[in-house]
C-alpha cells in the first residue's frame, strides 16, 4: 500500500465500533435502544432522548446525494493528485446524513438525490473509509 | 416589550481598513479600532467600565492580546474597568457581542461597553489558511477525511439551493456584482474594483457552482463599536442607534448534519426578530447580510421575508441590492468586498448599519434609513442570527 497523505479520522472510544465495522466492509450505525432513533455520527448518548443505552445495527448502506461539490482547486494539503474530486451529503435509507466522497463517476454526472450505495475504500492497514457510488440501473 | 428596548444604544464605532498589512500588529488594528470608537461617540474613556473582546485562533499570541487584560491596559482604564472577557462565536460574534452587552447594561451590571475585534487572516500562508479552515469548525473524524473545507463551503449550499429553487449560478454570481458595486464607495474596503457577471464566472472554479471570485478573501482588519445606557446616549454627539430585536437559531456544527442547506434557520431568527422589534419585512430600509459566499444572501433575504422562496436570486440580478436599488444591501461590500477578517467581517457589517443609521456612511449613505437588520453566522454557517436596528424606537 502506498503512502497515504490524507487526513485520516482517529476514532474514539464510542466511535470504534464504527470505524471497526468499516475495516469488514460493513457500515455500522448507532440507534438508542430505548427511543429506536438512528443516531449518526456515533455519540457518547443519544442526542434525542439522552439515553446512553445506545446499541448497533448494520445500516442497508443506499442513500441519496443531498449535495455535492466537486473540487478543482483551493483543495487541502493531500489531496492535489485527487482533483477533481466529489464531497458529497448522502442520506440513508435510516434518514441519518453522513458526508463521503462519491467515487466510479465522473464528477460532472454528480446530481443531487442521485441513487447510492455504499463501497469500502481501505486507505491504510487501520483505517477503511466508507465512500459511495451510484446503483448501476 | 424586550427590556433592552429603549434602555441601550450604540453610540460610536471605529474601523481600520481592511487589506493585506504585514506589518501592523493585530493588537495595533485592535487598539486604533477602539480608538476611533471612543472619540467617535464623544464619551470620556474612563466612563467604559467592561471591554468584551471578541477571539482570534489562528495564532495564539494575537488572541493572547485580545483576550486577556492587554487592551485595558492600553487604554489605560486599569483599576477602573470592571470587567474584561472574550464573547467568541466566529462569524457571528458580531451579533452575540451585541446581544451580550444588551443583556449586561439591561440588568444593570454594566454602563457603557467597548466591543472590540482584530484578526489578520490575510497575511498568513494562503495554503496554511485552507488546511487550517479544513479542520476549526469542522468535524475532524466525519468531514475532515472526505476532503471538504471552508473554502468550499459555499459549493454545498449553492449546490442543493439551485436544484430546489431553479435559481442559476448567474443569479448567485450577481451577488458578488452587488458587494464589488457597495465596495467601490467604501474607502475601508479592499477589493474596491467593479467585477461583472461574467468576470465571476470566468474566474477559476474552486468546486461546483463556485469560482474563486465568489470565494471570499481573507484579510487583515479591526473594528470596535460601543453601547451605553440610552439615556447617557441623550447627550452625546452622534444620534444613537438602539437594538430593537434578537432573533437566532443555532442550525449545525457538522455540516453534512443540517437538515436544510437551502434555509438555513432564518425564517425562524426573523420571525422571532421582527415579533421582538414590533416591526414587519417591509420596514427594513437597509439589510446588512452577512455574506461570505454569494449564496448565503439570497438564502437569508427569503428567510427574512423579502423575498418569496426561490426569488432572491432575481432580486439581486436585476440590481434590487445595489446603491440607488429598493433595498440595499450590505452597504460596506460584505467579506466579497471589504474583505473577511475572520470573525470581523460580522462585525464589519454591524458596524455598517450602526454607521448607515448614523447617517455616516459618506458616498454610500442610505438617505432617511431608520430600521436596518443585521445578520450574521458562525463557523460553517452553524447558526442563523438575525437583529433588528434602529435610528427610532419602534
Amino acid at each position: 500500500m502506498k503512502v497515504y497523505k490524507k487526513p485520516l479520522p482517529e476514532p474514539t472510544p464510542w466511535s470504534k465500533p464504527f470505524w471497526e465495522g468499516c475495516k469488514k466492509h460493513e457500515l455500522l450505525i448507532q440507534k438508542c435502544q430505548d427511543c429506536r432513533e438512528f443516531i449518526f455520527y456515533p455519540k457518547m448518548f443519544c442526542p434525542s432522548c439522552l439515553s446512553s443505552n445506545i446499541g448497533w445495527v448494520r445500516a442497508k448502506g443506499r442513500g441519496k446525494v443531498y449535495s455535492y461539490m466537486a473540487v478543482h482547486s483551493y483543495q487541502p494539503t493531500g489531496f492535489e493528485d485527487d482533483i477533481p474530486y466529489v464531497v458529497a451529503i448522502i442520506e440513508l435509507e435510516e434518514g441519518i446524513r453522513m458526508m463521503s466522497n462519491i467515487v466510479e463517476c465522473p464528477p460532472e454526472k454528480v446530481k443531487c438525490d442521485m441513487e447510492v450505495e455504499v463501497v469500502f475504500k481501505d486507505v491504510t492497514e487501520k483505517i477503511t473509509l466508507p465512500n459511495f457510488r451510484p446503483i448501476s440501473t | 416589550m424586550a427590556n433592552f428596548k429603549g434602555k441601550v444604544a450604540i453610540v460610536g464605532i471605529g474601523e481600520v481598513p481592511t487589506g493585506k498589512f504585514p506589518n501592523r500588529l493585530c493588537l495595533l488594528n485592535a487598539l486604533e479600532s477602539c480608538r476611533q470608537a471612543i472619540l467617535d461617540s464623544g464619551i470620556k474613556k474612563d466612563e467604559i467600565d467592561t471591554i468584551i473582546p471578541t477571539g482570534t485562533f489562528f495564532n495564539r499570541r494575537y488572541n493572547t492580546d485580545m483576550v486577556f487584560a492587554k487592551i485595558v491596559e492600553e487604554l489605560g482604564l486599569l483599576g477602573k474597568a470592571k470587567n474584561n472577557f472574550q464573547v467568541f462565536a466566529g462569524g457571528s460574534s458580531s451579533s452575540t457581542m451585541l446581544k451580550t452587552a444588551c443583556g449586561l447594561i439591561t440588568a444593570g451590571i454594566a454602563k457603557t461597553i467597548l466591543c472590540v475585534q482584530s484578526d489578520k487572516t490575510g497575511s498568513a500562508p494562503v495554503q496554511e489558511m485552507i488546511d487550517l479552515f479544513a479542520t476549526f469548525g469542522i468535524p475532524e473524524e466525519w468531514e475532515t477525511p472526505y476532503g471538504f473545507f471552508m473554502g468550499g463551503c459555499g459549493s454545498l449550499f449553492a449546490t442543493r439551493y439551485m436544484h430546489e429553487t431553479g435559481t442559476t449560478h448567474e443569479q448567485i454570481a450577481s451577488v458578488v456584482v452587488s458587494m464589488r458595486k457597495w465596495a467601490a464607495l467604501n474607502p475601508n474596503a479592499m477589493l474596491r474594483r467593479e467585477l461583472s457577471v461574467d468576470e465571476v464566472l470566468a474566474s477559476k472554479l474552486v468546486a461546483t457552482n463556485l469560482t474563486s471570485r465568489e470565494g471570499n478573501v481573507l484579510a487583515d482588519g479591526g473594528a470596535a463599536f460601543i453601547l451605553t445606557t440610552a439615556e447617557r446616549a441623550k447627550d452625546l454627539r452622534n444620534p444613537p442607534v438602539y437594538p430593537l430585536g434578537f432573533g437566532s437559531r443555532v442550525c449545525h456544527y457538522g455540516i453534512s448534519q443540517d437538515r436544510d442547506l437551502t434555509r438555513l434557520r432564518f425564517p425562524e431568527a426573523a420571525k422571532e426578530a421582527y415579533e421582538m422589534a414590533g416591526i414587519a419585512p417591509n420596514d427594513v430600509d437597509i439589510a446588512e447580510i452577512y455574506d461570505g459566499y454569494p449564496i448565503f444572501p439570497l438564502i437569508t433575504l427569503e428567510g427574512l421575508g423579502i423575498c418569496q422562496r426561490g426569488e432572491a436570486g432575481a432580486f439581486v440580478y436585476e440590481g434590487n441590492t445595489w446603491p440607488g436599488g429598493k433595498l440595499p444591501m450590505t452597504t460596506n461590500g460584505g467579506m466579497l468586498g471589504q474583505g473577511h477578517t475572520a470573525a470581523g467581517g460580522g462585525v464589519a457589517i454591524l458596524v455598517e448599519a450602526v454607521r448607515q443609521l448614523m447617517g455616516k456612511a459618506g458616498e454610500r449613505q442610505v438617505n432617511g434609513a431608520k430600521i436596518a437588520v443585521e445578520t450574521s453566522m458562525g463557523g460553517t454557517f452553524m447558526d442563523s442570527h438575525v437583529v433588528v436596528l434602529g435610528r427610532v424606537l419602534t
